[in-house]
């Protein structure tokens, strides 16, 4: 897995500086990760976080130190040459009963660093990835045991015993990209599933292929709709997750790219909150194929959700701009889509995808990779 | 009689890691409000590194979490290239260039994991920091920053002191003198009396350790002997000094092992001549004992002389933080020297070794006997 992060997805040269950011539950792979930057010659240091420091400090903490940031967060974001970030929660819901004010500010006063490190990512000047190192709590999310959990990750990112990983997601880059330039002359998308039937515009836009470089696992193929053409009803017949809340069957009308009604099974009022957070949330700024077929399951965790092979995902809120989209908005929220049994996809017309999968193969095209926002 | 046999356990420590956290934060570091505290350890130290955190932001200051993990420093020492050992984290540059109140706390996982790297791979290491630690000690002398270093008790350090982790904790936290309602108050006690033992050593120009094995001169006339009462070192109880770099003459026997980086060198003895070491010897460890000395000019110098005090502190355990400060030995550090004292030294080695007095011994100063058999005599104090 380490390798695969660092030779990989970061392509780690010599000399260059790495941050492993992650928390002392993830420690074996931090310390895998490490291993492998020094292997590769480059200059690797960690970022480690305690376990519920975070909680801690928006539980307790002044409305300063809630919103602090230190210069040196500041130059050290322009001093990285490739971050990795490991996500190992042991309690993915330590934040339910914590203040949302407090921490939406914790959170959006840290926003700022982020978003920076992106702008040097799509300048070109720095490298991402984001994976997830197995916990109890993760697999609780799942349902599973974390012996289980564990099988699933690895087999979701190709790592598992007598596997060649780089071989494997080089395969699904070049056939992605294929898949992204099969896609790019399509004007209209029509979803048709149980309760769905859904018009999205995506002329002119680009289809990016995700392939393993920025999210471990990976496998998928994305854009941003034409934010004012999407039309009709779409059902989500997975859980919707934001920040650890859960809004369960999802029912969204669309007008001229707009939600005009939106209904849910449970989580209602959160739904519509979300919808009202600005003007474009209620607009599409996403819509992608899963196609990583590894991934047969919910597990209430987005890494995995989006790219589970046979379903769509649609997002509400912030576009990506390398894709043409034009949305702004503080909400990006992924809604799937199961299709796998009952769903077709038409392109202009034409019967492309059927019950979770493209009906036409695609020759794969080498080095077709996009980038990922 | 009773006929019930109770086990004779001393008395628990009460929320020992709580009152840890306290003295560090309010008596060490004086952390104030808007201070940016850098807080480096092992994550093995969690239950003391949350304590703290919290401690801190009581404190309204802003802690800055620097956590190692286990395997990171073993793997780029014993795999890193020459350019990744001797690579300076701007990073690490800035946070003790910044820093108001840097914390170290010190656990191990295994004391012994370094024990295969080759010792001029940690040397590299040592001259690549060594800018970085020399200007960190000049902001501390200049008051620009606090800093202590403390330690967590782990079965690591438990088995180096041979006990269990239980016995370890209390050790540890009854040299602390957390075994009190006020630690603080106790610390500002012995506080006074290191400074009227300092006081009086800065009055003197010349020592004399007399000692089976040992009979060393040196002189300190114009340095300056610091209390170290709490404020860097915690646990603490010492009085330091910088001796004059080329006074040193005669031989010094260690009666404990020496341990730096980790690494014990049994049974040394030195011969100074003109302030170097001009000999220099070990039952076991001689090889690194060389490598360290010859790490650069500096390192055949002493850059410290001084007195262990703590009462609370009566064995060895094999750990410098703590051994320094056994009540009735002296230690001294080839080395680096602490610019507080005015002392001139400079490298990129700080090597405490320290010599047992308790058991047969006499400190002159200026000719007068002012210490015998591990005690100042209460008759030369005045």
């Amino acid at each position: 897995m380490a390798e695969l992060v660092v030779g990989y997805s970061l392509e780690l040269g010599e000399g260059e500086i790495l941050r492993i950011d992650g928390s002392d539950t993830a420690a074996p792979l931090v310390v895998a990760v490490h291993d492998a930057a020094l292997a590769a010659g480059a200059h690797v240091y960690t970022n480690v976080s305690l376990e519920g420091l975070a909680e801690l400090l928006v539980r307790r903490g002044s409305e300063e130190q809630l919103t602090y940031v230190s210069p040196m967060q500041w130059e050290e974001i322009e001093l990285i040459d490739a971050m990795v970030t490991i996500w190992s929660e042991i309690n993915t819901r330590s934040f339910s009963l914590a203040d949302p004010g407090r921490h939406g500010r914790y959170i959006a006063a840290r926003r700022g660093l982020s978003n920076r490190f992106w702008d040097r990512i799509g300048a070109g000047e720095a490298r991402w990835c984001g994976t997830l190192y197995p916990t109890h709590g993760h697999a609780q999310d799942a349902e599973m045991s974390l012996a289980d959990y564990e099988d699933f990750v690895y087999a979701a990112c190709h790592v598992r015993h007598g596997e060649d990983p780089v071989a494997h997601w080089r395969g699904v880059s070049a056939e992605l990209g294929a898949r992204a330039e099969a896609l790019a002359d399509v004007s209209e998308l029509r979803i048709v599933g149980p309760d769905t039937d859904l018009v999205l515009g995506v002329a002119g836009r680009t289809w990016i292929a995700a392939d393993g470089k920025i999210n471990l696992p990976d496998g998928e193929v994305f854009t941003s709709p034409i934010e004012e053409a999407t039309a009709g009803d779409i059902r989500f017949t997975f859980p919707a997750i934001f920040n650890g809340h859960e809004v369960e069957d999802v029912r969204l009308r669309f007008e001229g790219g707009r939600v005009v009604a939106a209904e849910a099974s449970r989580g209602g009022d959160y739904l519509r909150a979300l919808l009202e957070l600005d003007d474009e949330a209620s607009l599409l700024g996403e819509v992608a194929f899963g196609l990583n077929y590894e991934i047969d399951r919910f597990t209430r965790n987005i890494l995995f959700d989006e790219k589970i092979g046979g379903t769509i995902h649609v997002a509400l809120g912030a576009g990506f701009p390398e894709a043409g989209g034009k949305n702004r908005s503080g909400l990006h929220w992924d809604l799937i889509c199961d299709l796998r049994s009952d769903g077709e996809v038409y392109a202009d017309g034409e019967l492309i995808w059927r019950a979770g999968k493209f009906l036409a193969p695609v020759e794969p095209v080498a080095g077709a990779a996009g980038v990922r926002g | 009689m009773n006929a019930s046999i109770a086990p004779v356990v001393p008395p628990r420590i009460e929320r020992p890691l709580e009152r840890l956290a306290e003295v560090l934060v309010d008596y060490s570091t004086r952390v104030r409000r808007d201070d940016v505290v850098v807080l480096a350890a092992p994550s093995l130290a969690g239950p003391l590194v949350r304590e703290v955190y919290e401690a801190i932001l009581r404190a309204g200051a802003h802690p800055l979490p620097r956590l190692g993990l286990d395997g990171l420093g073993e793997a780029l020492l014993g795999r890193g290239s020459e350019e990744q050992l001797a690579w300076v984290n701007p990073v690490r540059k800035w946070e003790l260039e910044r820093a108001d109140v840097y914390m170290s706390i010190l656990a191990d996982w295994n004391t012994k994991s370094l024990s295969a790297i080759e010792p001029e791979r940690q040397a590299i290491v040592a001259r690549a920091q060594d800018e970085l630690r020399a200007r960190f000690l000049e902001r501390a002398a200049a008051g620009e920053v606090r800093w202590v270093l403390t330690a967590f008790p782990t079965h690591a350090a438990a088995q180096d002191a041979e006990m269990s982790l239980e016995e370890y904790g209390d050790f540890v936290y009854r040299a602390a003198l957390l075994d009190h309602e006020r630690p603080a108050d106790r610390w500002r006690e012995l506080g006074e009396r290191l400074k009227r033992v300092a006081d009086f050593l800065s009055a003197r120009k010349e020592l004399r350790i007399v000692a089976d094995g040992t009979d060393l001169r040196l002189r300190t006339e114009g340095r300056t002997w610091v209390p170290s009462d709490g404020h860097e070192n915690f646990p603490d109880g010492e009085v330091f000094t910088g001796p004059i770099e080329t006074s040193l003459e005669g031989t010094i026997a260690f009666t404990y092992p020496a341990v730096f980086q980790r690494r014990e060198v049994e049974d040394v003895r030195l011969r100074f001549e003109g302030g170097e070491v001009v000999e220099a010897s070990a039952r076991r460890g001689q090889d690194f004992l060389e490598e360290m000395i010859g790490m650069d000019d500096g390192a055949r110098r002493a850059g410290e002389f001084a007195f262990g005090l703590n009462e609370g502190i009566s064995i060895f355990t094999r750990n410098t933080l703590f051994d320094e400060k056994i009540g009735g030995t002296a230690h001294l550090a080839l080395g680096q020297s602490y610019p507080e004292t005015g002392g001139k030294n400079r490298s990129a080695l700080h090597w405490d070794m320290i010599c047992d007095l308790r058991a047969g011994s006499e400190v002159y100063a200026d000719g007068e006997l002012v210490y015998r058999d591990g005690s100042f005599l209460e008759s030369a104090l005045g």
